[in-house]
């Protein structure tokens, strides 16, 4: 069959960096293609480019048998291409209803009950429960991305380009998106899909195309291919498929917290080993942030201890937090995590300035060489220490929110979603970089929507739902049954 | 650094440049280092309001009441000497005082009102007008003594007291800024307050602390204006404001915070000054020098805007 998108020799250049290099694709009608490779391999350059978000230095594009040397916004959307971008382009003070149908007219006024009407229906094929009325910026992470497929996907288009799209969501919310997805495939829609998760390109797609570096690898049909020979084509070695776990154990308690209340939890009440890695499970509100919150002093509770080697300690603020040793990621990179328009470098540092400055004045040596030591050890892919964050790929941001808290140098971590948006190979490490940190006797309390990431790391899960720990399981207990069974509060 | 970059990251410094060029192939009398002198000798009050003022707009914040701030300075530091008969240097310290406590004020009402500064300001501009007005009673305070007078129009080895007292001001602000860890709490708040806040940064604290930086510039530049004057009155610095914010912008301050520097403030200002001194040696009044000013402004704005959106397009 004719292709409906066809690339032909794409590049584009960077300052230090080749985004896309000569890179050639065709996408079948009423396929989901799926996009696989690293953090900065490219891909949301190429979809970029594809929406004409951004022009290539080379190559040809041809949708619907026209050719474009470069595409525009407008005429991609004018030829029925929408994009789901990996970064939230939602207007925050609107509501949801407006959001969704932004750019659209009916008639002469706007019509809210029409627009609270249409996003009321989208969301009940979601099967979730959003108010229409609601502003944007009230909504959690993931309630935003369903916005954002929702605003997606209420546009009649011929490609529909998903980019990461099941990042923040749990496995409701996911299979509640496939469900969509396949509805449109249906209906001969193309489906260009990007995620790091593996079992979703089995699962949902038809053929996948790896790229590395900005090279095109491979375009295989899903059902002929395999997990090992996805990620060895993707990271260029082979990468086991199982989780490391830390080599040394400890007895002592670490960390405890007695009848934590506040922000919608209720009585919360755990501990935490030296070198633990606990687990903790919920679906999306079960109140698991919003604990994480809590305890780092983002927060005020209104009532609970906490206990760190057994001495009580006093969080009123993320200063005293950070000055207690507990260290914080937070799950929403762009708005809370970094400073987008700082370098690496100033991010990286900023947690631990004070402690990395005499007298007031910031020693730029020890600056510089504790971000080159974090980026090292995550492998930040960048030219330059000095280039702005919001240049990195989405991937590597979150690598430098990670390696900013690393820098802290905390006893207790909370892990916030931390590998979301972040390739196989850079997911192990940070699984490898969470083993040692355990090793080294650091307590890290890991919130995640990864079911299988969670089973794999965690020695122990405490399962949330409405604020409260429903549940909590050992290692040799641990089932995706047992724990939805207790997040879904039955 | 290539060229085109180098041209585009100091495009100020070249119009300031600029003009300076073109004024004196108009008119040869203004380049003349009396001349020089004396721009900077009317522009330093406005470099440290600008400065000061630059703080709060690199940590997202806006203080529209610089101007009667200004007044309440002026004419509390004046009636000290006047009524109160205190020596200069206690009236000097009162001024300074009543500063930092009008930025406190500012400060605290912005963190415990959860507004925007821009709106706070607003409201206490109008206070602080209204009580520099009940202070004074509309009457000007004259005669103010020659030890304080020598603040605006004395000499040191030859260079004016008042560009002396700039330049210790300009070397503390960009030392703070560049080098401190302060200084990177401010712009991490213009940045995004979200993430400093949870970097650790107490931000309503931080908040508090740039507007009583900026009201502790701002009393400094009114005792300069103040002592230059030789008197005080509650019309003293009004207006002064939208100078600072016009310089600002025009030195690359973001309005919507987390960037500035501390050279191009001072650069902004100069151009403005350059401005009115050399279109007032061509022979043009007042209001021709508001359209110009205005204009350069939009102009410098736009300029900035077009590079950046057209690198988008280039880039992104
Ligand atoms: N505006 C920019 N300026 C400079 N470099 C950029 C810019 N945008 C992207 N890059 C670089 O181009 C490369 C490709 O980035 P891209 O965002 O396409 O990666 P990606 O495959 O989507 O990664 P991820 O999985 O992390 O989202 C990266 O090395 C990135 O740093
Ligand atoms: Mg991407």
């Amino acid at each position: 069959m004719e292709p409906i998108l066809s690339l032909n020799h794409i590049t584009k250049l960077y300052p230090g960096v080749v985004a896309l290099n000569d890179f050639s694709v065709d996408f079948a009608p009423g396929e989901v293609h799926a996009l696989l490779g690293e953090n900065g391999a490219g891909k949301s350059t190429l979809i970029k480019v594809i929406s004409g978000a951004i022009a290539p230095d080379k190559g040809e594009i041809q949708f619907k048998g026209k050719k474009y040397s470069k595409m525009t916004p407008a005429i991609s959307r004018g030829e029925g291409i929408e994009v789901i971008y990996q970064e939230f382009n939602l207007v925050d003070t609107l509501s949801v209803a407006e959001n969704i149908c932004m750019g659209e007219r009916y008639g002469r006024f706007v019509d809210f009950k029409k627009m609270e009407e249409k996003a009321a229906e989208i969301f009940t094929k979601f099967k979730i429960d959003i108010n229409p009325k609601e502003t944007v910026e009230s909504l959690s992470t993931a309630h935003k991305q369903i916005v954002e497929i929702s605003k997606a996907i209420s546009k009649k288009c011929d490609l529909l380009i998903m980019d990461e799209p099941s990042a923040p969501l749990t496995v409701n919310e996911v299979d509640a998106m496939f469900d969509i997805v396949r509805t449109l495939k249906a209906q001969g829609i193309t489906i260009i899909y990007i995620s790091h998760r593996m079992d979703e390109i089995f699962t949902i797609a038809d053929r996948v195309t790896v790229m590395r570096d900005g090279g095109f690898v491979k375009t295989l049909y899903v059902k002929d291919t395999d997990r090992d020979e996805l990620i060895s084509l993707m990271v260029g070695r082979e990468l086991s498929g199982t989780y490391p776990a830390p080599e040394k154990t400890y007895e002592e308690e670490l960390f405890r917290v007695e009848n934590m209340s506040g922000n919608g939890d209720k009585d919360i009440s755990f501990s935490l080993r030296k070198g633990e890695i606990l687990g903790l499970a919920g679906l999306v509100g079960a109140g698991r942030t919003e604990l994480a919150r809590l305890i780092y002093g983002a927060d005020r509770a209104e009532a609970g201890k906490m206990y760190l080697e057994g001495k009580e300690i006093a969080i009123k603020s993320t200063s005293d937090a950070i000055r207690s040793g507990i260290g914080l990621i937070p799950e929403d990179r762009k708005q809370q995590g970094c400073f987008l328009e700082q370098s690496i470098e100033w991010n990286i540092a900023f947690n631990n300035i004070r402690n990395m400055s005499k007298s007031g004045f910031v020693d730029r040596k020890k600056v510089r060489e504790t971000s080159e030591k974090y980026c090292d050890i995550l492998r930040v892919k960048t030219p330059s220490l000095n280039q702005f964050v919001k240049n990195l790929s989405g991937g590597n941001q979150q690598k430098v929110v990670i390696a900013k808290t690393l820098a802290a140098q905390s006893k207790v971590i909370i892990f916030d979603e931390p590998t979301r948006g972040i390739d196989v190979g850079a997911k192990h490490e940070i699984y490898e970089l969470m083993c040692s940190l355990a090793d080294e006797g650091i307590g890290i309390i890991m919130i995640s929507s990864d079911m299988e990431e969670l089973l794999g790391m965690s020695q122990r899960i405490l399962v949330m739902a409405e604020g409260k720990i429903n549940g909590e399981l050992e290692k040799e207990k641990f089932s995706q049954e047992t724990i939805l069974k207790y997040a879904s509060n039955c | 650094m290539k060229a085109i970059d180098l041209l585009k990251k100091f495009t100020i410094i070249f119009v300031l440049i600029g003009l300076v060029i073109v004024f004196s192939v108009i008119n040869p009398v203004f380049f003349s280092v009396q001349n020089f002198t004396n721009i900077f000798v009317q522009q330093s009050y406005v470099i440290i309001a600008a400065i000061g003022l630059a703080f709060v707009m690199i940590s997202g914040g806006m203080d529209l009441s610089v101007g009667y701030q200004m007044s309440m300075v002026g004419i509390m530091t004046a009636l000290a000497m006047m009524w109160w008969n205190l020596p200069m240097p206690v009236a000097v310290v009162i001024g300074l005082a009543t500063g930092v406590l009008l930025g406190i004020i500012n400060g605290v009402a912005a963190v415990s009102l959860k507004v925007h500064p821009l709106i706070v300001t607003l409201g206490t501009m109008t206070i602080f007008q209204g009580v520099s007005y009940i202070i004074s009673n509309s009457n000007p305070i004259f005669g103010l003594p020659d030890s304080f007078k020598f603040l605006g129009q004395g000499y040191v080895l030859g260079i004016p007291v008042c560009v002396l007292i700039m330049i210790v001001i300009v070397a503390l602000a960009s030392l703070i800024l560049n080098k401190t860890y302060f200084g990177r709490y401010v712009y991490a708040l213009g940045s995004n307050d979200e993430a400093a806040h949870l970097a650790g940064v107490n931000v309503k604290w931080m908040k508090v602390c740039v507007f009583i930086i900026s009201g502790f510039c701002v009393a400094i530049s009114s005792i300069i204006l103040v002592a230059r004057a030789g008197s005080a009155t509650s019309a003293t610095g009004v207006g002064t404001e939208f100078t600072c914010m016009t310089a600002a912008v025009l030195g690359g301050v973001s309005f919507k915070g987390g960037a500035g520097k501390v050279w191009g403030v001072i650069t902004g200002v100069l151009i403005l000054g350059v401005l009115s001194s050399g279109m007032q040696i061509i022979g043009l009044g007042t209001y021709p020098q508001y359209v110009a000013k205005g204009l350069v402004l939009l102009a410098a704005v736009g300029f900035d805007n077009y590079q950046k959106t057209a690198k988008v397009k280039k880039v992104d």
